[in-house]
């Protein structure tokens, strides 16, 4: 009943193709494969990867759920640069006619543009991104005015979707892999000005550490390539000024 | 060759409900060994994390769990469990205050520090607790945090394919699995299990849920012999994104606010025209909304790709790129104008009412299943309101974990699995590796178009006798359609095939339960039955399949707490529910 072309105007031409590169592979090796797929007026670069798999190659491997920019399970590194494939309009970044694609960097690899993100999360979690209650459920809700400063710096920082494209855009991770990362550390910061929870100088104390906040050089890739505007680089020089204050009182 | 594996407890889902579980019968047993089985990514798949409205709880001065009660029967027609309403309202309080004080999430503030709620559509409190327009990753992005902080197993990337029961079928012995990076089975024998893996309603050609839910639990639990309720009631969205074939963006939903804040619906003439259908226009509930568009589509005043056209331009471009900040720039990264421009949309298949049979304290038919969120029915009837799901999923999540944990500490044991069945879920998971590899995506997209056509936003006997005939169609198709024998790790073909299996078998009770009520309620809406019928004498239908044979029953609501026609309120404070146009967007 209901037409769903999404096909350029019917012409004499022959379909535009793209040709897409695409890392197929495992943790051991692997190596790029050439696919071409045909190019649609709507058509993000999750869409030509779902191409792949559903028309060419079964046995492509990705991951997504989504599909809009909430879940941050598709990213994958495009043309050199990691981002949020469901969100990224084909016309964005082809070029030439041209697309490569690979899994994020920074991560193990599990299949083709599938990563494993554990590491990601362990350090999420022993930057103390966890929140540490001081209350019940058997209390009120604290008021907290909206535009406190600390209030506002937290909100700055926490609509993060873990989707770890600035970990995977970050140098010092890709040189000193027990560092914290971006992300980690902009989840902490906004723990760090959140006066609800009960772990303040234990969380210090692990941004302080050799893992922590003294790494970041403030490439500015994650503030670059986070898909959700946020700038992790000014959490960390948030955490850094903290660190700082608490070192001269040596409570780290 | 099937690995094993032991917990106390397994949990299917990392959505509100699954979570939830994990951190109740975490802290209600911390001896016990708790195991997360998911899909893709803890805390990445599921719908709870889409979540954009909010969550509905009665702690504003003035409000009452009486009045979020009755706003949830009003809203359900009269057809939820009354008991497991009430469950769900009294217990959002303590809840929403967990979420904050214990989980960490902080929603948003009125200028006083108080908590800030919000106007939603059918309600008649501004009760809607909210974090902007992203509730949801506010919740799983703090719930995710605490049970990775905890001692709690994951099994990430795993999928379920079957509960296997003992081998007298009196109690639940554990879950037959796939562990899809190395495509091994894996039986997870579990004292306890909760089956929380979302409904979604994905079988339809239009659709919003996250891409990785297929009905696999409620296939499961059909195939397992539990009754299923309100399996007709899929909720349609009016506006889901419209951008043509070979796209995931197509269904994905753009917020009701547009229509709120004052966004026009146009034919592919571009004229307004849900005037002609409610005279309360584009603000009229989603139901009829729906139902317009769907009209104007069959009368084939429709936009290229078969939709109609949302126009924000008037309200002044600027204001709508302020105003809808983040549904602009998701537009804008789609190639759409939202703010400028002429967008198409589509009504979207959205979220499901029906599912397994659930008692207050979430167990199911079968000893030591228990079920919650979107894949447990009751709740919300023929209509679930905006800000009332993920209450149920985390409401009703942590009731699952308080419950399995006493369960198990008082009479949970290892039952030893029937292997019968587990022999039938691997022959039934292998089978397309038997057959010749053919196009399981064309078959995907013809279900996607029978349940549209013929089960979706307007049915009659015919369209519906003819669904359950085309369903049959493709289900035959699809045992000829195979996937190549080559590498089964990570094979995410095979598992398209998984997928739409348990959609197919899904898709029949739909349409089967849809045939036997012969009324409209809520989202359930018969052209050739238009009535509402009477509420006094209101049945809910109950689906069941043994032997391979579905049928479906009509039982009595037990209106245990309320009638049709009173109120737990009294008469001066009831109140008209919230019209769309009421709806405050975007408070940030």
């Amino acid at each position: 009943m209901v037409g769903a072309n999404n096909k350029p105007e019917e012409t004499d031409q022959p379909e535009v193709m793209i040709e897409v590169s695409v890392w197929r592979g495992d943790a051991e090796a692997g190596g790029f494969r050439t696919y071409h797929v045909p190019s649609r007026q709507s058509q993000t670069v999750l869409d030509i990867v779902t191409y792949i798999q559903r028309n060419l190659d079964p046995e492509l491997t990705y991951r997504f759920a989504c599909r809009v920019g909430m879940c941050g399970s598709c990213g994958m590194t495009v043309n050199g640069k990691p981002r949020w494939t469901c969100r990224t309009h084909a016309s964005q970044v082809i070029s030439n006619g041209k697309l490569t694609i690979e899994p994020l960097r920074n991560m193990t690899k599990v299949k083709d543009l599938a990563v494993d993100m554990t590491p990601f999360f362990d350090k999420w979690v022993e930057a103390k991104g966890a929140f540490v209650p001081t209350k019940t459920r058997h209390d009120e809700i604290e008021a907290i005015k909206p535009d406190s400063k600390e209030r506002r710096a937290a909100d700055a920082a926490v609509e993060c979707i873990n989707c770890g494209v600035c970990y995977s855009a970050c140098d010092v991770v890709a040189w000193k892999p027990d560092y914290l990362g971006p992300a980690a550390i902009n989840r902490s910061w906004t723990l760090v000005n959140d006066p609800r929870d009960g772990a303040q100088a234990e969380r210090l104390k692990v941004l302080a550490s050799d893992a922590g906040c003294s790494n970041c050089h403030s490439h500015q890739s994650c503030a670059t390539y986070c898909p959700n505007l946020l700038n992790p680089t000014r959490s960390i020089a948030g955490v850094k000024r903290r660190v700082m204050v608490a070192a001269l009182k040596g409570e780290v | 060759m099937i690995e094993h594996l032991k917990t106390d407890i397994l949990i299917l889902g990392s959505g509100g409900a699954g979570l939830f579980a994990a951190l109740h019968a975490k802290k209600a047993a911390p001896e016990l060994d708790v195991t997360i089985a998911v899909k893709g990514l803890l805390g990445k798949c599921g719908c709870t994390r889409m979540v954009q409205g909010g969550y509905n709880v009665a702690l504003g001065k003035g409000d009452s769990v009486e009045r979020h009660f009755m706003d949830t029967i009003e809203g359900g027609k009269w057809l939820p469990n009354q008991d497991l309403a009430w469950k769900l309202c009294k217990t959002a309080v303590e809840r929403v205050r967990e979420l904050e004080n214990e989980v960490g999430c902080f929603f948003d503030r009125n200028p006083d520090g108080s908590i800030h709620g919000k106007a939603f559509a059918g309600q008649t409190f501004d009760r809607t607790v909210h974090k902007g327009d992203l509730t949801g990753i506010e919740i799983i992005n703090r719930l995710m945090e605490q049970v990775l902080s905890r001692d709690v197993n994951k099994l990430e990337d795993h999928r379920a394919i079957g509960l296997i029961p003992n081998a007298t079928g009196d109690a639940l012995a554990g879950v037959l699995m796939i562990d899809m990076r190395t495509g091994n089975f894996r039986f997870v024998q579990a004292k306890a299990v909760l089956m929380a893996t979302g409904g979604g309603p994905t079988m339809y050609r239009y659709h919003t849920p996250s891409g990785d839910k297929s009905m696999d639990g409620l296939a499961m639990a059909l195939r397992t012999g539990l009754p299923l309720r309100d399996m007709e009631m899929v909720q349609f969205h009016p506006t889901g994104l419209l951008a043509g074939a070979d796209t995931r963006m197509t269904g994905t939903v753009l917020e009701e606010g547009l229509r709120g804040a004052g966004g026009h619906l146009l034919g592919g003439d571009g004229e307004r025209f849900m005037f002609n259908y409610d005279e309360r226009g584009e603000r009229a509930t989603r139901d009829i909304v729906s139902r317009g568009i769907y009209a104007e589509m069959r009368k084939g005043n429709t936009t290229p790709n078969g939709g109609v056209y949302i126009k924000m331009s008037h309200l002044g471009p600027a204001d709508v790129r302020k105003r809808f900040n983040g549904m602009v720039r998701r537009c804008a990264d789609c190639g759409f104008d939202l703010a400028g421009g002429l967008v198409e949309v589509v009504p979207t298949a959205h979220y499901f009412m029906g599912g397994v049979v659930i008692d207050t304290e979430a167990r199911t038919a079968l000893p030591g299943l228990f079920a919650a969120g979107e894949d447990a029915g009751g709740v919300h009837g023929a209509n679930r309101l905006g800000g009332n799901g993920v209450a149920n999923s985390t409401v009703y999540g942590g009731i699952a974990g308080d419950e399995m944990a006493a369960f198990v500490k008082s009479e949970g044991r290892f039952h030893d699995p029937d292997k019968g069945v587990i022999g039938f879920e691997i022959e039934r998971a292998l089978k397309p590796f038997s057959i010749k590899p053919g196009d399981v995506n064309v078959l995907r997209e013809k279900l996607m178009d029978v349940m549209w056509e013929d089960v979706g936003v307007m049915r009659t006997e015919e369209t519906l006798t003819r669904g359950l005939r085309r369903i049959d169609e493709v289900e035959q198709e699809l045992m000829t359609v195979g996937v190549p024998a080559g590498n089964k790790a990570f094979n995410l073909t095979w598992h398209d095939w998984l997928n739409l299996q348990s959609l197919i078998e899904i898709s029949r009770v739909i349409a089967q339960a849809a045939l036997a009520r012969r009324n409209s309620r809520g989202a359930h809406y018969r052209e050739d039955f238009p009535d509402p019928g009477a509420m006094e004498t209101s049945t809910f239908t109950v689906a069941r399949q043994k032997d391979g044979v579905l049928t479906v029953k009509e039982e009595p609501v037990a209106f245990t707490i309320v009638k049709p026609g009173q109120s737990l309120l009294d008469d001066e404070t009831v109140k008209t529910p919230n019209a769309l146009s009421a709806v405050e967007v975007n408070p940030r």
